[in-house]
């Protein structure tokens, strides 16, 4: 058997060494990124920064940790924007009750780095006050158009079991007329049913934060002005990271608070060259074969 | 009877579901608020108990059987009670703890170990796990099947290099202006077919909805068409 045929019959798992290999090792020695935002990260971020006061960002947690090493990033610096510029914040998860989890210990995350740094009860963020975690319920049609007419029928308890009608947050934030913005992030395509409802029946502005895979399908929507901004995949993480970073160094809040998502670029750079690499390997390998049979 | 009272259902519940988005009458507003607000949510409670009941039947005859693979479904049952337990007895967490870690309870046993320990430490990782092996998979794929075998393929094969590149900093390094490039292969030529085919999307499925709703279209009514 020639070289090329060796090649093209190589034993699949040396190239699962390889894949592991150029992901372990950025991930252990990443090497210096600095993510440079495209116009739908900087849309987004330019809405949430400029947007009024009153108004509360609101992030719909509706990936699974199947997604969450690329999704979970683009949450932690949304709720560290919305806390840096003093905004309210709402989380809620529509799709699957196994996003729970991952909503309640993102918000423990950045209340724990807020709340450790604070030197006055006026820098704190209280639960309650500042942020409410509405928690899960279903069927997700209910929720949506609920939302809109008032979100505490919708959610009478919080995930916690406090009843929302008490918590000094809902004085402000009734339904969507309170709300800036909804970003909803998804491993799936639950942020066109967000659209579909809340923004096309009640106008909310709306955002999603998206697998890099899935990202094409929602281009239309982005194009149509339906999606105020977008985040893609572990770029658009990163980005939102850098963005983020930049305002609260502005802000006096030069914490360097770590960025899982800009880190994850480096593994996610050497595995895109390395996929390319195969791919020219196998290409080349084969027309080599295919002319020496003719 | 059985076939014409769910046709019926269908009918009017569907034509109903459709009108009150364009009747803005407060009567029509009131039924649709209570339809959407506890009818449908009392029809999922009870599907997840059937989905519950489901799940519970179909490996306790895997196991009577000892069908193909049948010590997993102890996994899937054993795992299905102790977290439907923890979570419903367990509390939150520390701060809030259910009856099972009050004082006196067994979870004196289990120390902290409540939903949220178990959801962070096992369910996150495994589902994590699960989803890298993609990597690994699309990489072995993308050597042996992605063929620049004629005009169409060779097309995709550049489009797919760079959009990789330009989803990387790399692409920036490389050539300036190659994110910029991507950007806009996602934003104008990759939206034109995306839009002809969610227009094509689109009218199918309000086609098979209007069968449904009329009765045309009866599959999902099950039986073999009998």
């Amino acid at each position: 058997m020639k070289f090329w045929d060796k090649l093209l019959a190589i034993d699949r798992r040396w190239i699962y060494v390889v894949i592991w290999l150029v992901v372990m090792i950025p991930l252990l020695v990443p090497f210096g990124i600095k993510p440079e935002a495209m116009p739908p990260v900087k849309m987004m971020f330019a809405y949430i920064d400029t947007m009024p006061e009153d108004k509360a960002l609101v992030i719909s947690v509706d990936y699974t940790p199947d997604t969450e090493p690329e999704l979970h990033p683009m949450y932690i610096s949304l709720l560290r924007h919305a806390f840096a510029t003093k905004r309210k914040v709402g989380v809620l998860c529509v799709s699957s009750v196994m996003s729970l989890g991952l909503a309640e210990s993102g918000l423990r995350q950045v209340l724990e780095e807020f709340n450790s740094r604070a030197e006055t009860p006026e820098d704190s963020i209280v639960y309650g006050r500042d942020c409410v975690n509405w928690g899960w319920s279903t069927p997700f049609i209910t929720i949506l158009l609920g939302l809109g007419e008032r979100v505490t029928n919708v959610f009478p308890v919080d995930y916690f079991g406090n009843r929302t009608d008490t918590l000094p947050i809902m004085a402000g934030l009734k339904n969507y007329d309170d709300m800036g913005i909804v970003v909803s992030i998804a491993g799936s395509s639950v942020p066109l049913s967000w659209v579909n409802y809340a923004h096309t029946q009640f106008g909310v502005h709306m955002g999603c934060g998206i697998t890099a895979v899935s990202a094409a399908d929602f281009y239309p929507y982005l194009n149509s002005g339906q999606f105020t901004g977008m985040l893609a995949g572990m770029k658009g993480a990163a980005e939102y990271e850098q963005l983020t970073a930049e305002k609260m160094a502005a802000l006096g809040l030069d914490w360097d608070l770590q960025r899982k998502g800009t880190e994850a670029m480096s593994s996610q750079t050497a595995a895109h060259i390395a996929i390319m690499v195969f791919i020219l390997i196998g290409n080349f390998a084969f027309f080599i074969t295919r002319r020496r049979k003719q | 009877m059985q076939r014409r009272l769910p046709l019926l259902l269908v009918l009017v519940l569907g034509i109903f579901g459709a009108a009150a988005f364009v009747i803005p009458h407060p009567a029509v507003r009131g039924v649709d608020e209570v339809m959407r607000n506890d009818v449908i949510r009392i029809i999922t409670a009870f599907s997840l108990v059937l989905g519950v009941g489901s799940i519970i039947r179909h490996h306790l005859i895997k196991i009577r059987r000892k069908a193909e693979h049948w010590p997993f479904s102890w996994v899937t049952l054993i795992t299905l009670v102790v977290s439907a337990i923890l979570g419903l007895f367990g509390g939150i967490d520390p701060a809030s703890p259910g009856i099972l870690f009050r004082a006196g309870g067994v979870g004196r046993f289990l120390g902290t170990f409540h939903i949220q320990v178990l959801y962070e430490n096992m369910m996150v990782p495994l589902a994590a796990t699960m989803f890298a092996l993609l990597a690994f998979f699309m990489a072995s794929a993308a050597y042996r099947a992605f063929r620049a075998r004629n005009f169409e393929a060779t097309l995709l094969l550049i489009a797919a290099f760079i959009l990789m590149l330009g989803a990387v900093p790399l692409g920036r390094m490389l050539i300036k202006p190659l994110p910029e490039f991507a950007e806009w292969i996602l934003t104008v030529p990759n939206t034109a077919a995306k839009r002809g085919i969610m227009f094509g999307v689109g009218l199918g499925t309000m086609a098979t909805s209007l069968k449904i709703i009329l009765g045309i279209e009866r599959g999902w009514l099950g039986g073999g068409g009998k």
